[in-house]
């Protein structure tokens, strides 16, 4: 049966979609022409135009320095002897990563519930002599409660963010080093993407940092009376970027065969994206380049998937109390495209929610008929792992929800004898007798139980169990 | 329409027809007021041509009834009614990724501006705002008597039963397998690591000076009290540790 469209031409039933208003005219393009007509949307939706073609886009580091200079502020500066790499960001500016001395600012997410993150992390650093401090005066960044609930504000934020990187500068002094020695690294996504948030607005608002000002002078943390402002906020995943060359000389497992889809972090890209990594040898340098970078380095196949834009579904709020929120997001948008589409071996992020939400939310999908299963992991984890590191004493692979072990028998870790040593090594840990992978006085810089200790050579890698 | 029912719309949000009493104009003007106040709100609102290109992209959009151009265009056009409106449950649904923002071509934070809601929600102790908060208490105390916002004894089967039965694939007691953690500062369980006193009393003094204990206070009274009473014994700790430090000197 034939109808009229908005034209007042005939349509057999069936011939096309017709449900648009009588103001519809059909334009008749041609394939051709229907392709440029639709170009600027791919462009938009898939390039990193999406991001760049704005205005108003400023360098916040020039009003900072300018800052320094008049006398406002003192500038935490990635020193010569952090031995920085340079790095490009979105807009193709400078972004120095500090490789060395660095101060393990850690995620409570990671340190909570997936362990083998940041341990993955130290091991690596361990394996390449990279010196670093992990101390216990520190909190979290505040924003993972903040952007759930709405308990905390800008000021408390700015508060805790000079607070915590202060502590980072003073901290070797309890090594009778220098003030600045060691560099923040900061471990979680959102606390990256909240600190230069708000590192955007200390240096925008006077106000600001008056009221911030006073509360860092009660707790006797401001420098030469000035606030203490960090030259650059540093993500791990932009550690692992800059190394990844250097991670590839210990690499002791082949991982060519394994297709790993990549789930850049929100926080580490979308919040303040003028200020991260691109790489046109990644991906033509139209995705955020950490992960994907490291990942390609070692060997293995990076594949594409055409929800690689969506977030978790993680939500703040939601993980904890709406997870039907979550597991659906994540389910549907994340773990079934890589699954389905991308046929993937593992997914691979850079971020404390996205893992966590990635790979505790895949057991439930069976009680909808979505039963799939993707290993999910961090690209430090997989590194570590590409690395011969022990997937349960280092690596924690036993935190995890997700099936971990397809993965270890794709790239021939015989999973099963390794968790056998680790369940031995619990009985040594219950008597008392554990590894570290470093000297555990120095966590101690202040307060109780804290002595003075003077760290001279940085301990080998702990052995292989 | 009545006269008094025209003056209700005007100067009143509300069911006309509900028991409940109107919430006034000067009330909204104020909610308003402290969401504009913010040092933020100018820097993540800057113009809005209802492109959707944020609705089009938000994964909240997906499953709840909830749009980021609705929150720019309510704030945009002051639309104070309707502001109060979406207070009330809509600025809860957004998952604070900030991918509106990331692609709104006008650099407007639809994300941004929802948390300065959710404060305002809060500063006004709206009972959404209570309500939906309630389950979130965990993450607050542990928050804001420890500095850290998750800990190793909050994932247990009971709280997270749909994570299902591998929240950890060997079998030992906790407490065994955070000490087979080799960074020392994990081998902690109620606490994501372990925090040194000094941070714990530097991040109260923290707390009070920015409004965050009244903020807790005003959302969630009992909450408040159990962390005003961790607080002050953690405090009473620190002066213990300085009085020794001075007899020893």
């Amino acid at each position: 049966m034939a109808t009229k469209n908005g034209n007042g031409d005939l349509v057999q039933a069936g011939q096309r979609f017709t449900g648009h208003g009588p103001e519809w005219k059909d334009a008749n393009l041609s394939p051709r022409e229907a392709s440029i007509a639709t170009a600027w949307v791919e462009q938009k939706i898939d390039k990193r135009s999406m991001l760049t073609n704005k205005d108003r886009v400023e360098d916040v580091r020039d009003a900072m320095w300018q800052l320094e200079k008049d006398g406002e502020i003192l500038v935490h500066r990635v020193a010569d002897v952090h031995q920085p790499v340079e790095a490009k960001t979105l807009y193709g500016w400078t972004k120095r990563i500090p490789t060395t001395q660095l101060w393990h600012h850690k995620s409570c997410g990671q340190c909570g519930n997936i362990p083998g993150y940041p341990v993955s992390l130290l091991w690596l650093m361990n394996k390449m002599g990279i010196s670093y401090l992990d101390e216990t005066d520190q909190t979290s960044c505040t924003a993972w409660n903040y952007h759930g609930s709405g308990i905390g504000n800008i000021e408390s934020l700015a508060a805790v963010f000079l607070r915590n990187f202060h502590q980072a500068y003073v901290s070797a002094k309890a090594q009778g080093l220098p003030a600045g020695h060691f560099y923040p690294l900061v471990h979680c996504g959102t606390s990256f993407g909240n600190y230069k948030e708000v590192r955007g607005y200390l240096i925008h608002s006077a106000k600001l940092r008056e009221s911030v000002k006073k509360i860092l002078g009660k707790l006797g943390r401001l420098v030469d009376g000035k606030l203490l402002i960090p030259e650059e906020v540093v993500h791990y995943s932009e550690w692992v970027h800059v190394m990844r060359s250097r991670i590839k000389n210990y690499q002791e497992i082949d991982v060519s065969g394994v297709r790993a889809t990549i789930h850049p972090a929100c926080h580490v890209y979308k919040m303040v994206p003028e200020d991260v990594i691109y790489d046109d040898e990644v991906l033509d340098g139209n995705r955020v380049a950490v992960s994907t970078g490291v990942i390609q380095a070692l060997g293995a196949q990076v594949i594409d998937y055409k929800t690689w834009y969506d977030c978790c579904g993680f939500g703040f709020r939601h993980i904890i109390s709406e997870r039907e929120f979550t597991r659906s997001f994540a389910i549907d948008r994340k773990i079934k495209v890589a699954v389905e589409e991308a046929k993937a071996d593992v997914m691979i992020g850079h971020d404390t929610g996205c893992i966590t939400t990635l790979d505790k939310n895949q057991w439930i999908g069976k009680a909808a008929g979505k039963g799939y299963e993707l290993p999910v992991m961090a690209d430090c984890q997989f590194a570590a792992l590409a690395c011969g590191a022990h997937p349960y004493k280092i690596v924690q692979t036993h935190w995890h929800a997700s099936p971990i072990e397809q993965l270890m028998e794709k790239i021939g870790i015989d999973w099963r004898a390794k968790k056998a040593e680790f369940e031995a090594y619990l009985k040594e840990v219950e008597a008392g007798r554990q590894d570290q992978l470093y000297d555990p006085r120095l966590r101690i810089t202040g307060g109780p139980g804290f002595k003075p200790i003077k760290r001279e050579v940085i301990p080998p890698p702990p052995a292989q169990a | 329409m009545s006269h008094a029912a025209a003056s209700r719309v005007q100067d009143f949000i509300g069911d006309p027809v509900s028991e409940k009493p109107p919430v006034a104009r000067a009330k909204l003007e104020e909610i308003f007021q402290d969401i504009q106040q913010d040092l933020r709100f100018d820097h993540e609102l800057n113009g809005c041509l209802n492109c959707g290109i944020c609705t089009a992209t938000c994964p909240a959009a997906h499953y709840y009834d909830f749009s980021p151009r609705e929150i720019v265009q309510l704030l945009w056009t002051e639309n104070l009614e309707g502001i109060y409106d979406a207070m009330q449950e809509k600025i809860w649904s957004c998952a604070q990724c900030y991918t509106c923002a990331a692609r709104c071509p006008f650099g407007n934070s639809p994300g941004g501006l929802v948390m300065l809601m959710r404060e305002v929600a809060i500063k006004h102790q709206m009972q959404s705002a209570k309500d939906v908060l309630r389950p979130f208490s965990r993450v607050m105390l542990k928050l804001i008597s420890t500095g850290n916002q998750l800990a190793p004894d909050m994932i247990t089967p009971d709280h997270f039963a749909d994570w299902g039965p591998n929240i950890s694939k060997v079998d030992a007691p906790l407490k065994v397998l955070r000490k087979a953690i080799p960074m020392a500062t994990l081998n902690t369980t109620a606490t994501a690591w372990e925090v040194n006193l000094k941070t714990s009393v530097e991040l109260y003094t923290i707390w009070e000076m920015t409004g965050v204990l009244s903020q807790l206070e005003g959302i969630d009274e009992n909450l408040f009290d159990v962390i005003t009473d961790i607080m002050d014994e953690k405090r009473e700790d620190w002066k213990d540790f300085i009085e020794d430090q001075d007899n020893d000197d």
